[in-house]
C-alpha cells in the first residue's frame, strides 16, 4: 500500500507540471452530482428542520421549535417519534439477530458441500433480487388467516398480521426471507477461505465439531462478520416497504416504524409538514448515525 | 473479462431499446389532445367507468378522454405531490366533496368560473341540490358532481327468511332485530352482521347518536358522549359474537351464503351480483325504527380540475363538454349501482327501477343522506382507515382511541401554514 | 477413519438442514404461482387449498389487458430502463472519479477524498425531502432522471474501486507513458481493462439496487404510466385486495424475468458477490 502510494505519486508528478488542472475534469461528473443531489439537499435538510415548511412557499425560519414539538411536547408528533423510533429500533433488535445468523447458518451447511448444494445456494439467493413489493404480495398470503396454509395446516385461528406478537413476526420473516442472500455469499466466500490445515492440526489435537467452530471458524470470519453486522444494522434502520403493506403499521400502530412518519408528514394527504418531518428525519439520521460509530468503533479495534 | 463489456453492451442496447419505444408510447400518452381522467373507481363500479369514457370516445370527441383509476388513499396521497410537482397534472379528477375546502384553501384546485357560460346546461336546477352546493366554495365553482353515493346493506334473502323474516317490513332494519337474528343464527355458524369498512360504520353511527366532526367548521370535536357512544355499542355487538371476526373478509362470508347484513356502498352491487345468491338493498342498519331519526352515511363524487399553471383553455372546455356529456349519459353509472347526481338521470324511467333509487325517491330517505362536510374530512378519514376497528377488537382503549383521534387531527391543523 | 464418518454425517446434518430451509424458501412462490390459476370465486369458496380446482389463466389475461390501470408491463420496462440507466451512469462516474482518487496527482486530493468519505456517515433520510424539491425544481418528477441522477451520489463505490486501483502496479501506467500514452489512454486502455471484475461487481449493487428501491420511487412517481414495478405493485394491492389470484399474477409478472435472467446468469452472479467480499474484507 505504502509503496503504490509513492510510486502513484512520483508516476503522475511529470503530468501534474504540463496540465494541472485536467485531474479534475475526471472528478468533475461525480461532484457536480454529489453537490446538487448530495450535499445542498443534506444541508437545506438539516436547515429546513429549522422551519415551518409545506413543500410550496418560502421556509419559515422558527428555530427550535419543530424539534421542541417532536422530543419534548405532548402533542401527536412527539407521540409519533418515540413510538416511530421505539419501533425501528425493536425492529433491528430482533431482525438483526437472525439476519446475521441463518445465513451464517446456511454458509456452514453450504461448506459441508451436500448434495445439491449449488441449488441451495441459488435458491437462498434468488429473493434477494424481487423488489419488496412483490415479496409482501406473495408472503401475504401465505399469512392470510382465510387462505392461506398456516392457519388451515395447523388448524389454528390466528390473525397473523393484526395481531402481536405475531405481526412483528411476520415481517422480520418477510425481511429474513427476502435479505439473507447477500449475507450468506460473503460467509460462503470466507468459509471457503479458511485453510484446511487449521482443521486438520484441530483433529490431529481430538477437537469436536464444536470446538473447530468455536475456535477456528468463528475467528477466521470476523471480519466479515462485523462488516456483514454493521451493513445489516443500518439497512435495517431504513425499514419501511414491509410493515407498510404487511400491517399498514397495525395493530394500532405497533408497527408503524418512523420512516412511514416521516413520508406521512412530508408527502401524505393534506397540506404537507416538511418541517416537522425534516426534524424526524434529523433525528432519525442521527440515531443511525450513533449505532454505525459505536460499530465501527468496536470494528476498528478488533482488527 | 469480456463479460463486462457484454454486460455494459447489454444494458445500453436495453436502454437504447426501451427509450425508444418509451418515447414514441409516451409522446402518445401525453397527447396534448388526451384528457387524463383520474378518479378512485377501482372497485366494481371502474368497469361501469370505463364503460361511460369508451361510449364518450366512441363519439369521436376532438379531445378523447383517457381514465385512470387509482385507491383512494392512494390517490389522495398523490393529489398534493403531483400538483406541487407541476408535471403529469391530470385534465380531470374526481375527488369526494368533503376534500373541496381543504384543496382550495391549499390552493390546489382551479375554479370553473370562467368556463360554465360555454355550458348552460351545468346548472343548479339539472343537479341534485346538495351535490350541487357542495362543489362551491367562498362563491366559486369548483366541483361539479357526478353522484351521491350511499353506504347502505345488502342483505341475504335466503338467511332473512330463515332468521329474521319480519326484520324487513319497514325497511330499516334495528341492530335489536340483527341481534335476536344472531342469537339465533350463531349456532348455525351464520354470522348476522359484516364488519365491513369502518369509516363510513363509524360515521353514520355517530350522526346516529348526534356526533358531529366539527362545531364551528375549523376545529375537531371528535373525543365526545357519542363518539364513545359509538365504539361501546359496535364493541358490545362485538363482544356478543354475532359479528364477523377480527381477520375475517366480511365480503367472503357474505358472498359464500355464511352472513345475514353486509352493509356496504351501493357502489358493490355489481360484484355482489356476480356471486349469484339472492340478495336485497335496504337502509344502513339503524339504532332506532324511527325513520325521522335514520342516518344513511354519504358523500358525492365531484369533477374538479386540479391546478395547472399553464391551463389549455381549448383543452379545458373540452373538459368541460365531456363533464356535460356525462350529465346526460350516467345511466351506466346508476348501472353501477350509483345515485347520479343528474336530474336528467333520476327523472329516467331505468333508473327508478334500480335498487338504489330509494334512497332519493322519498323525503324522508333523502334527509337520512349524511355528507359529513368538514374542511379538515381528510385527516379524520385517514385516522379512521388507519387504526380502523382497533378499540372494537380490543386492541387499544376506547379512550385512548378518541382521544388519539382528537389529538392528532388537531396537532396536524396547527402545524399547517396559514395563509 | 473417525474423520470421514463425521463428515459423512455432517453432509447428512447439513442436507437435512438445506431441505428444510428450502422448503420454506420456495413454498410461498410455488403458492403464489398456483393461486395465480385459480378463479376468485374458488379462492373464497374454497379456502385453502394448494392445487387449484380449475386451473385458469384468466387472471393473467385480466390484468394484461388492463393496460390503464395496471400497466404491470409497462412499470416493468420502466424498471428496466431506470436500473439500465442508472447502471450506465454509476459505472462511468464511479470509474473516472477512482481513477483520478488513485492515479493523478491534484491539490486537496486527500482531504477531498476523505470528506467525501466522511458524508457517508449521513444517512440518506437525512435530505430525503429536500432532495424531493429539487428533483421538482428540475422538472424531473414522474421522470426516470429523478431516479437514475440521484443513485450517482454514492461514494462508496468510489472507494471500492479506488481499492482496487491502487493495487494494480504502477509499472503499468509507467510503461505506457514511456510510449507516449495520455492519462486518459492510460484509463481507457490500460486501467479501464484491469478493473472489470470490481465494476461488475458495483454494477450488480446498483442494478438490484435501484431495481429494489420503494421508498423514493413511490414520492416521486405519482404518473401512473411512468412509474417503476416496485411502487407500481403497492398500487395493484390496493386495487386487488379483494381479488387475490390476479394480485398474485400481479406480483408473479413481475418476479418472473428476474428469475429467468437469473438462472442465466446465475453464475456470474455468485461469483461477483463472493469477489466483492474480497475487495471489502
Amino acid at each position: 500500500m505504502d509503496s503504490t502510494t509513492t510510486h502513484v505519486a512520483a508516476g503522475a508528478k511529470a503530468q501534474t507540471r504540463r496540465k494541472s488542472s485536467k485531474p479534475y475534469l475526471y472528478l468533475l461528473p461525480h461532484l457536480v452530482i454529489f453537490t446538487i443531489f448530495f450535499l445542498v439537499p443534506l444541508v437545506f435538510g438539516i436547515y429546513v428542520s429549522f422551519t415551518k415548511w409545506d413543500l410550496v412557499r418560502t421556509p419559515r425560519f422558527v428555530g427550535l421549535q419543530n424539534y421542541q414539538t417532536i422530543l419534548f411536547s405532548n402533542s401527536t408528533f412527539h407521540t409519533q417519534l418515540v413510538e416511530g423510533l421505539r419501533n425501528t429500533l425493536w425492529f433491528v433488535l430482533i431482525s438483526v439477530p437472525f439476519c446475521i445468523l441463518v445465513p451464517l447458518l446456511l454458509a456452514v451447511a453450504l461448506n459441508a458441500k451436500p448434495k445439491f448444494g449449488k441449488f441451495f445456494q441459488g435458491l437462498f439467493y434468488l429473493p434477494s433480487l424481487f423488489s419488496i413489493s412483490a415479496v409482501v404480495i406473495v408472503w401475504t398470503l401465505i399469512f392470510n388467516p382465510n387462505y392461506g396454509p398456516l392457519n388451515s395446516l395447523f388448524h389454528l385461528n390466528q390473525v397473523w398480521t393484526g395481531t402481536q406478537p405475531w405481526a412483528w413476526m411476520t415481517i422480520v420473516i418477510v425481511t429474513i426471507w427476502w435479505t439473507i442472500g447477500g449475507n450468506m455469499i460473503i460467509y460462503q466466500a470466507a468459509l471457503n477461505g479458511i485453510p484446511k490445515d487449521y482443521y486438520e492440526a484441530a483433529d490431529i489435537d481430538g477437537a469436536s465439531s464444536w470446538e473447530k467452530f468455536l475456535h477456528i471458524t468463528l475467528p477466521s470470519i470476523r471480519g466479515q462478520f462485523l462488516y456483514t453486522l454493521v451493513t445489516t444494522t443500518i439497512a435495517q434502520f431504513n425499514i419501511y416497504g414491509q410493515p407498510l403493506m404487511m400491517t399498514n403499521g397495525g395493530p394500532n400502530g405497533s408497527t408503524s416504524v418512523l420512516m412511514m412518519y416521516i413520508q406521512q408528514n412530508a408527502f401524505g394527504a393534506g397540506q404537507s409538514l416538511a418541517g416537522l418531518a425534516s426534524a424526524m428525519a434529523v433525528v432519525l439520521g442521527v440515531c443511525i448515525l450513533i449505532v454505525s460509530m459505536i460499530q465501527f468503533y468496536f470494528l476498528r479495534r478488533d482488527y | 473479462m469480456r463479460r463486462l463489456r457484454s454486460l455494459v453492451l447489454a444494458l445500453a442496447t436495453i436502454l437504447l431499446a426501451f427509450v425508444a419505444v418509451g418515447c414514441t408510447s409516451s409522446r402518445a400518452q401525453s397527447d396534448s389532445k388526451t384528457i387524463v381522467f383520474w378518479n378512485p373507481f377501482t372497485g366494481p363500479d371502474g368497469t361501469s367507468m370505463q364503460k361511460l369514457v369508451n361510449e364518450y370516445n366512441a363519439t369521436k370527441p376532438e379531445y378523447p378522454v383517457k381514465n385512470i383509476s387509482l385507491t383512494e388513499g392512494d390517490m389522495y396521497a398523490k393529489i398534493p405531490t403531483i400538483v406541487n410537482s407541476g408535471r403529469g397534472i391530470p385534465d380531470l379528477q374526481i375527488v369526494h366533496v368533503e376534500r373541496i375546502k381543504d384543496y382550495v384553501h391549499n390552493g390546489i384546485l382551479d375554479t370553473y368560473d370562467q368556463y360554465l357560460s360555454n355550458y348552460p346546461n351545468i346548472k343548479s336546477s339539472n343537479y341534485v341540490q346538495e351535490a350541487w352546493n357542495g362543489g362551491s366554495y367562498e362563491g366559486h365553482r369548483y366541483g361539479i358532481p357526478l353522484d351521491i353515493h350511499t353506504f347502505v346493506m345488502y342483505y341475504n334473502k335466503d338467511l332473512v327468511a330463515k332468521y329474521c323474516p319480519e326484520a324487513l317490513d319497514d325497511n330499516i332494519v334495528t341492530f335489536d332485530e340483527i341481534k335476536a337474528a344472531g342469537e339465533k343464527a350463531k349456532k348455525d355458524g351464520i354470522t348476522a352482521l359484516g364488519l365491513t369498512w369502518w369509516k363510513p360504520n363509524y360515521l353514520s353511527m355517530l350522526g346516529q347518536q348526534g356526533g358531529e366532526l366539527t362545531k364551528n367548521g375549523v376545529d375537531p370535536t371528535l373525543n365526545t358522549e357519542p363518539a364513545k357512544n359509538t365504539l361501546n355499542f359496535y364493541k358490545s355487538l362485538y363482544a356478543a359474537g354475532i359479528t364477523s371476526r377480527d381477520g375475517q373478509d366480511p365480503m367472503q362470508l357474505f358472498l359464500t351464503g355464511k352472513e345475514i347484513f353486509h352493509p356496504e356502498g351501493i357502489w358493490m352491487v355489481n360484484q355482489i351480483r356476480e356471486s349469484k345468491i339472492k340478495f336485497g338493498l335496504t337502509n344502513a342498519p339503524q339504532v332506532s325504527a324511527d325513520p325521522k331519526k335514520m342516518v344513511n352515511w354519504s358523500s358525492s363524487h365531484q369533477f374538479v380540475l386540479l391546478k395547472q399553471a399553464k391551463r389549455n383553455t381549448a383543452k379545458t372546455k373540452a373538459t368541460l363538454k365531456f363533464i356535460n356529456w356525462v350529465r346526460t349519459h350516467s345511466i351506466h353509472w346508476a348501472e353501477a349501482g350509483q345515485n347520479p347526481a343528474s336530474q336528467a338521470i333520476t327523472k329516467n324511467k331505468a333508473y327508478q327501477k334500480m335498487g338504489q333509487s330509494f334512497l332519493l325517491k322519498s323525503k324522508t330517505e333523502q334527509e337520512s343522506l349524511r355528507i359529513f362536510d368538514y374542511r379538515y374530512n381528510g385527516y379524520v378519514a385517514d385516522f379512521l382507515d388507519r387504526y380502523a376497528l382497533d378499540p372494537v377488537f380490543g386492541k387499544t382503549s376506547i379512550e385512548k382511541y378518541l382521544k388519539d383521534m382528537q389529538s392528532t387531527v388537531q396537532d396536524k391543523i396547527d402545524a399547517q401554514i396559514t395563509d | 477413519m473417525q474423520n470421514t464418518r463425521t463428515n459423512r454425517a455432517g453432509k447428512w446434518l447439513a442436507f437435512l438442514f438445506l431441505t428444510i430451509m428450502g422448503v420454506i424458501w420456495i413454498v410461498p412462490l410455488l403458492y403464489g404461482i398456483t393461486s395465480s390459476f385459480k378463479t376468485n370465486i374458488e379462492m373464497q369458496s374454497v379456502g385453502f387449498r394448494f392445487l387449484p380446482i380449475n386451473w385458469v389463466l384468466s387472471n393473467y389475461t385480466k390484468l394484461l389487458a388492463n393496460t390503464t390501470n395496471t400497466p404491470v408491463f409497462r412499470w416493468f420496462l420502466n424498471s428496466l430502463v431506470i436500473a439500465c440507466g442508472t447502471t450506465l451512469l454509476v459505472l462511468c462516474v464511479v470509474s473516472l472519479s477512482a481513477f483520478a482518487y488513485s492515479r493523478l496527482k491534484f491539490r486537496g486530493k486527500n482531504i477531498l477524498f476523505y470528506g467525501l468519505l466522511a458524508t457517508m456517515m449521513f444517512p440518506p433520510v437525512m435530505n430525503l425531502i429536500p432532495l424531493y424539491k429539487i428533483i421538482t425544481t428540475l422538472g424531473w418528477a414522474n421522470t426516470d432522471w429523478a431516479m437514475i441522477v440521484p443513485a450517482a451520489t454514492g461514494v462508496f463505490n468510489i472507494f471500492l474501486v479506488r481499492q482496487f486501483m491502487d493495487n494494480i502496479p504502477i509499472s503499468y501506467d509507467e510503461a505506457a507513458r514511456i510510449d507516449g500514452a495520455s492519462d486518459w489512454q492510460i484509463f481507457f486502455r490500460v486501467i479501464l481493462p484491469l478493473i472489470k471484475p470490481v465494476l461488475f461487481v458495483v454494477a450488480l449493487f446498483t442494478f438490484t439496487g435501484s431495481w429494489n428501491d420503494f421508498l423514493w420511487p413511490s414520492i416521486v412517481f405519482s404518473d401512473l404510466n411512468k412509474m417503476p414495478i416496485t411502487p407500481g405493485l403497492k398500487l395493484l394491492q390496493g386495487m386487488y385486495a379483494a381479488n387475490i389470484p390476479t394480485l398474485m399474477a400481479g406480483a408473479l409478472v413481475a418476479i418472473v424475468p428476474t428469475l429467468i435472467l437469473y438462472f442465466f446468469a446465475q453464475k456470474y452472479f455468485l461469483q461477483s458477490m463472493a469477489l466483492s467480499v474480497g475487495v471489502k474484507g
